[in-house]
């Protein structure tokens, strides 16, 4: 895959054949004055059968339970309910971010452009790794909301009582009942002086570096990272011994419609299924406490 | 032998001739409509809007389901909303004691205020969307690979304006939606390590949100990320043109 681009006229497009062309007046002018002209139609036709919403004033004593981001930050709002906050905030979307910038130069083919689903099996591969990302996210969410446990109690008058409670939340792994963690393992000095960053003026946060506390760590960070990490890899690995994967780029599908599936579950997860307490609820309780004009009646 | 007289020109002739083949009229369109192959492509080269596109494309390209006009559309959503965007700052101040009554205000004392404040936020929510599908359209026809790795790197930046340019405008009403949301999206920004906290200050111009935070986000949202966006469309665009149109196979 060493690829040295050197002669870089051979990546451009060889001459088109007149007789393949048409000419841009009208056949795409007008296509595009067309699909202008209908969303346009279409958004008046929104505008006049649907209000945008607007609540009471802003008012920083009056909560809104759940108070909720822009519904195109709610997948990182549903990941912040279930790891360290930096991790779902800031490190998975930049990160996220990053991998997609490096698709282009991880994957340096020319082949296979200009065509959907251009490769043999990409549509399989699209098909079943947005399944796995889709429902495999809305497992690990129930999992980590304790709906697992609850099912297993309820249906299978099965319970494990506290050894089991990692069933019904990651977070109880911290417990020093449940898994027995020595006594020195929250506090693990990792530098021999406090170093402290930014930690003067305003905004200045704790920001002081020394010591790990190993659980929160394992359990906040380690289990969510690996989860995420591992599972693409898994996926991958398996479409690879299949022979779904052959190609850098087929491995590029299976992780952008895994993480196509995980968003969309994220982001209907969190816009229509977290009510008061970012609790797990039917959309058609969803009501917030404060108030959306029209459905008061709570 | 008879010979054939021309036929005297009607009434429509007349005024057809009088609305489009004055001084005035030539002297804004210098030809009439293309009806050549060579005035259709002459009109495409040189008229300032049009210039943009190439004078040929494949035809594949102009088949509705190669691209859906996906980026086209996302493109025509931002110039809609910078429309009814304008509109609306008619209308509104971005202060505390405004904001919320001036919003109002628009939607019920002014004329078709209602309708333009709904317009910019569908197309704004549309406009997400769009630009998002128009991504998953690139990726899966393979059409960031080279020679147009750039490209592909300057839309993934354009979707990240384009949240920005969507969260900044969120805050705007200053309603409880408004300010819970922002609340809980510079939370998220706050939690970085090291600079989580700094970030977030420099972002609500204070420890929450309250007027400071207004008026940034008000700035950002009417003039620095649609400032930011139109340079990189504009490089976004050149480029298409640049690495050879639209992918096709090779």
């Amino acid at each position: 895959m060493a690829t040295v681009v050197v002669a870089r006229p051979a990546l451009r497009p060889t001459p088109r054949a007149r007789d393949e062309e048409v000419l841009v007046w009208p056949d795409l002018v007008f296509v595009e004055f067309i699909s202008a002209l209908l969303f346009t139609a279409l958004l008046f036709l929104l505008s006049y059968l649907m209000n945008a919403p607007l609540l009471d004033e802003a008012n920083a004593n009056v909560t809104n339970d759940p108070a909720k981001a822009p519904w195109y930050l709610l997948n990182l709002q549903e990941l912040l309910l279930h790891m360290n906050a930096a991790l779902a905030g800031i490190v998975v979307p930049t990160a996220w971010l990053i991998i997609l910038m490096v698709f282009p130069y991880f994957d340096r083919e020319t082949e296979g452009q200009g065509r959907w689903f251009a490769e043999v099996n990409s549509v399989k591969n699209t098909v079943v790794s947005l399944m796995v990302g889709f429902w495999g996210t809305l497992a690990l969410i129930l999992w980590n909301s304790g709906k697992v446990a609850l099912w297993l109690k309820d249906w299978f008058g099965f319970s494990g009582g506290d050894t089991l409670a990692f069933l019904e939340r990651s977070a109880a792994l911290k417990d020093p009942s449940i898994v027995p963690w020595p006594s020195w393992a929250d506090s693990i000095p990792y530098l021999w002086f406090n170093l402290k960053i930014l930690d003067e003026g305003p905004g200045a946060g704790v920001t002081t570096f020394q010591k790990i506390d190993l659980p929160t760590l394992l359990v906040d960070i380690g289990i969510p990272a690996g989860f995420m990490v591992g599972f693409s890899c898994l996926l991958i690995f398996g479409f690879w011994r299949i022979g779904w994967v052959l190609t850098r780029r087929d491995a590029l599908i299976t992780l952008m419609s895994g993480f196509v599936g995980a968003f969309l579950m994220l982001t209907i997860i969190g816009t229509a299924f977290r009510g008061p307490g970012q609790d797990l609820i039917w959309p058609w309780d969803l009501r917030t406490l404060e108030g959306i004009p029209g459905q008061e009646s709570h | 032998m008879a010979v054939e007289q021309p036929s005297q020109p009607t009434i429509g002739d007349l005024i057809y001739d009088k609305l489009f083949h004055n001084y005035v009229w030539r002297s804004i369109f210098r030809t009439g409509y293309p009806n050549t192959p060579r005035n259709q492509m002459l009109v495409v080269a040189t008229n300032v809007f049009l210039h943009l596109h190439p004078t040929r494309i494949h035809r594949t390209h102009v088949k509705i389901t190669h691209t859906y006009c996906l980026g086209g559309l996302t493109f025509f959503m931002f110039l809609g909303l910078t429309v009814t965007g304008i509109l609306l700052m008619f209308y509104y101040v971005p202060s505390v004691d405004r904001a919320y009554l001036d919003i109002q205000n628009i939607q019920t004392n002014v004329q078709f205020g209602q309708l333009m404040r709904n317009m910019h936020r569908w197309m704004a929510h549309a406009m997400v969307i769009l630009v998002f599908l128009h991504m998953l359209r690139v990726f899966y026809t393979g059409a960031y690979k080279p020679p147009r790795e750039f490209n592909w790197v300057v839309g993934v930046v354009l979707l990240v304006l384009t949240f920005l340019l969507s969260f900044t405008g969120y805050l705007l009403p200053w309603d409880q939606l408004a300010f819970w949301a922002i609340t809980v999206g510079t939370n998220i920004a706050g939690s970085a390590p090291v600079l989580g906290p700094k970030t977030r200050f420099w972002l609500l111009g204070g420890f929450e949100v309250g007027p400071d935070a207004l008026i940034r986000f008000y700035t950002l949202h009417v003039i620095g990320l649609p400032l930011l966006a139109a340079i990189f469309m504009a490089v976004h665009f050149w480029r298409i043109r640049r690495d050879g149109g639209l992918a096709r196979p090779l």
